[in-house]
């Protein structure tokens, strides 16, 4: 009762707070009731016929119960979708050990952990494309929806990271003035455009780049494109980290005899990572959430398929339970990364803590 | 006595292999360049910047400058730019108000408030921008009336086709009360250096933001009625089949400004947020202690800290915002990214057009950038001296 007054007591402390209070419950409402109509008032439920939907302006259950799947896996061959959902899964998992990695739950070797990743990363692929073990060929045009945004998403992070330290490596040193400059110059180049234009370089340049009479697909060459793309960002990341790390960390390695690399691999880069890990997961959710720009070249990710579903005639008016069902993945998977970077950013700051407190 | 020796000078190492590393990266491009230039000859073109004077003979949907399909790609390409330039703005003005409302409301007195504000930045924090764009497209296109039933808020006209603004029909005279505005500002500037030093002076307070108010909307009033200059409105009317007079905004267009508006008013609101926060709740009970009351609190004590710690995450969005603007080819909005599209599917000249476009980005978003650290290094300058 006495939490109940002190909290009405706090909405209307002031006539600011209470204006405040008053315009946002309004439109909290005003927001809640459309919702409410759209799903429950004007709704058309799975046991209605289908032909309502055209003239009802609510929720049409129909609609999600015949093109949900047509939204996962697009034109991926129907009777061979259980490999789309079974690569889907395996990306999935890939990512979520990476997450339970990152915030400490698991414990592999870096070696262990890098076997596993380039392992489901290749075994994914064969899922996909198939072509051996009996399993019939599928042509990357038709890895639709789903898959190919884990694929593109989940590949591209993977492949930026190495050129990512790699780019901070060649910015951080002074031996080789020439590649600190290149890398300096790629870094803020690659910062400084959109990322539509390197996805264009991707689709139409880089075909050109290669020996007259080679052909690349257009998912591999996007994919090479977003790796070099996010590699720089990663590589700003990483700096930031290296950058905190005490002179005398570098020295005290030189110093027990290690060479560059070993310097570098053993003391320098696992702590520079460990500290960049929050603004690092920052970047891979703009990478993740911007795969699906994609769609802009005609690579059908899940945006493209939603927008296939309600193409059909018939389902026309339907754009919106499509686009929503589309933006309920993107709000639970960006929801899951960001649930990792928090716990990685209360981590930092109890470890700052006990380390003032000594 | 003995001056402390100079350091050693760092020993030139590996100049050679700098030099390889130099010779490989040269190679790599060689081999680059020689390829594309292979594939080029098979394709039966020769590189150059040369077609951007051919005739373009593609329409654009808007276009702020004269533009005709008889007219070159470069001036396509400028429509294009100036397109990009204006939404940029635009949804610049947009996201930055959304944003300080937003932060002020998130550090508000009204719990209701902070739960909105949270939930509005939670909800386009995890939402891709080209999903936001298209929701608000499919709505706009399917929720709004068809241009002949179009929706009338006073005199603002609003259909699934595009937005009609109420305007002043152009004059030449007009240049006179326009030109009349950076006057009026460069007298407010004066007058505030001089209302300054005579409080410094007399310890007496001059009236500052009246008189530069006054000047700033008194001088284009006086120059108005001097010089007799025609103000008449254009308001939008129906017209056969399109509305006549005052400004269209076609819906690719509102519904971009809206989109960018709102998804990086969201980081804006963090940022602002951030910085709030990051001011010691000292320094409100210090201000209050001397007297302030809550707005001087804010205007003199918490604003000039918060500016100094928001302005670099803020230069962040804004070179992301002008990023974002080519995600505008989605809903056919004819923005750089857009006509370059175009263009590249007609001349197949991709590696000119992308190394015009990502100049031409990178020229855009090193504006704003060096703006915005002058600006901060203006300010550290003062906090310095005083």
């Amino acid at each position: 009762m006495t939490g109940a007054s002190t909290w009405a007591k706090e909405l209307f402390a002031t006539p600011l707070a209470a204006l405040l209070t008053l315009v946002s419950g309004a439109f909290m409402t005003w927001l809640g009731w459309l919702a409410l109509s759209w799903l429950l008032f004007h709704a058309v439920w799975p046991w209605q016929p289908a032909g309502l939907c055209a003239v009802r302006t609510g929720l049409c259950w129909p609609f999600l119960f015949e093109k949900t799947r047509l939204i996962l896996f697009g034109t991926y061959p129907f009777d061979l979708q259980w490999r789309a959902l079974a690569a889907s899964l395996l990306l999935l998992a890939l990512a979520a050990l990476t997450g339970l990695q990152m915030i400490g739950r698991t414990r592999l070797r870096v070696r262990a952990f890098v076997v596993i990743w380039v392992s489901g990363l290749g075994f994914a692929v064969l899922l996909l494309s198939g072509g051996v073990l009996g399993l019939s060929p599928v042509p990357s045009v038709f890895w639709n929806g789903l898959p190919i945004l884990l694929f593109l998403a989940i590949a591209a992070i993977a492949g930026a990271f190495p050129v990512g330290v790699l780019l901070t490596l060649a910015r951080d040193q002074g031996a080789y003035p020439v590649l600190r400059r290149f890398a300096t110059l790629y870094i803020e180049v690659a910062r400084g455009v959109p990322m539509l234009t390197v996805i264009f370089v991707g689709v139409f340049v880089l075909p050109l780049m290669l020996p007259p009479g080679t052909y690349i697909a257009p998912v591999p060459a996007v994919l090479i494109a977003l790796i070099f793309f996010h590699g720089a960002y990663f590589a700003e990341d990483l700096r930031g980290g290296l950058q905190s790390l005490s002179r005398g960390q570098r020295e005290a390695a030189r110093s027990l005899g290690l060479g560059y690399w070993k310097t570098m691999g053993l003391v320098m880069l696992p702590q520079a990572i460990t500290r960049s890990l929050p603004s690092l997961v920052n970047s891979i959710i703009g990478a993740y959430k911007d795969t699906s720009l994609v769609v802009v070249v005609g690579i059908h990710d899940l945006i493209s398929t939603a927008r296939m579903s309600f193409n059909d005639p018939g389902w026309r008016s339907q754009a919106l339970e499509a686009y929503i069902l589309v933006g309920l993945w993107f709000f639970a998977s960006c929801a899951a990364l960001s649930a990792i970077g928090r716990q990685l950013q209360k981590d930092r700051e109890t470890e700052r803590g006990r380390v003032s407190q000594e | 006595m003995i001056p402390p020796s100079p350091p050693p000078p760092e020993r030139r190492r590996f100049r050679v292999w700098d030099a390889a590393a130099a010779i490989i990266l040269l190679g790599l491009a060689a081999l680059l360049v020689r390829n594309i230039l292979l594939n080029m000859q098979d394709a039966g073109l020769h590189p150059g910047f040369a077609f951007l004077f051919d005739e373009a003979g593609f329409d654009v949907s808007e276009s702020l400058i004269p533009y005709s399909p008889d007219d070159s790609y470069a001036r396509v390409i400028l429509t294009g730019l100036i397109n990009t330039i204006v939404l940029a703005a635009v949804s610049l003005c947009l996201a930055t108000v959304l944003g300080i409302v937003g932060g002020l409301v998130s550090v508000g007195p009204s719990s209701a408030g902070r739960v909105l504000a949270s939930g509005y930045v939670e909800l386009f924090r995890n939402l891709p921008k080209i999903l936001v764009l298209l929701v608000f497209f499919v709505v706009a296109v399917n929720g709004l009336p068809p241009v002949r039933e179009a929706v009338s808020l006073g005199p603002v006209q609003i259909s699934n086709r595009a937005l009609y603004l109420p305007a002043l029909e152009w004059h030449p005279m007009l240049w006179i009360p326009i030109l009349s505005l950076p006057l009026g500002a460069v007298l407010a500037l004066a007058w505030r250096r001089w209302a300054m030093a005579r409080f410094a002076q007399t310890g007496r307070p001059v009236p500052i933001a009246p008189v530069a108010i006054g000047l700033l909307a008194g001088l284009p009033g006086i120059a108005i009625l001097l010089f007799d200059v025609p103000i008449i409105p254009s308001v939008p009317e129906v017209q056969g089949f399109d509305f006549e007079g005052g400004i269209r905004l076609s819906l690719q267009f509102a519904v971009m400004a809206a989109m960018l508006g709102l998804y990086h008013g969201a980081q804006i609101t963090e940022v602002v947020r951030g910085g709030i926060q990051s001011v010691p709740h000292g320094q409100f009970e210090a201000a209050h202690a001397l007297g302030l009351d809550r707005l001087r609190t804010m205007r003199l004590i918490v604003l000039p800290q918060v500016l100094r710690i928001v302005i670099p995450p803020m230069n962040n969005q804004y070179v992301n915002l002008i990023k974002n603007t080519s995600v505008g080819i989605a809903v056919g909005y004819s923005d750089l990214m857009s006509v370059v599209g175009t263009v590249i599917n007609q001349t197949f000249r991709p590696l000119e057009m992308m190394l015009v476009t990502m100049g031409l980005y990178l020229i855009l978003c090193l504006a704003v950038t060096s703006l915005l650290n002058r600006w901060n290094a203006a300010l550290r300058r003062r906090e310095a001296t005083s």
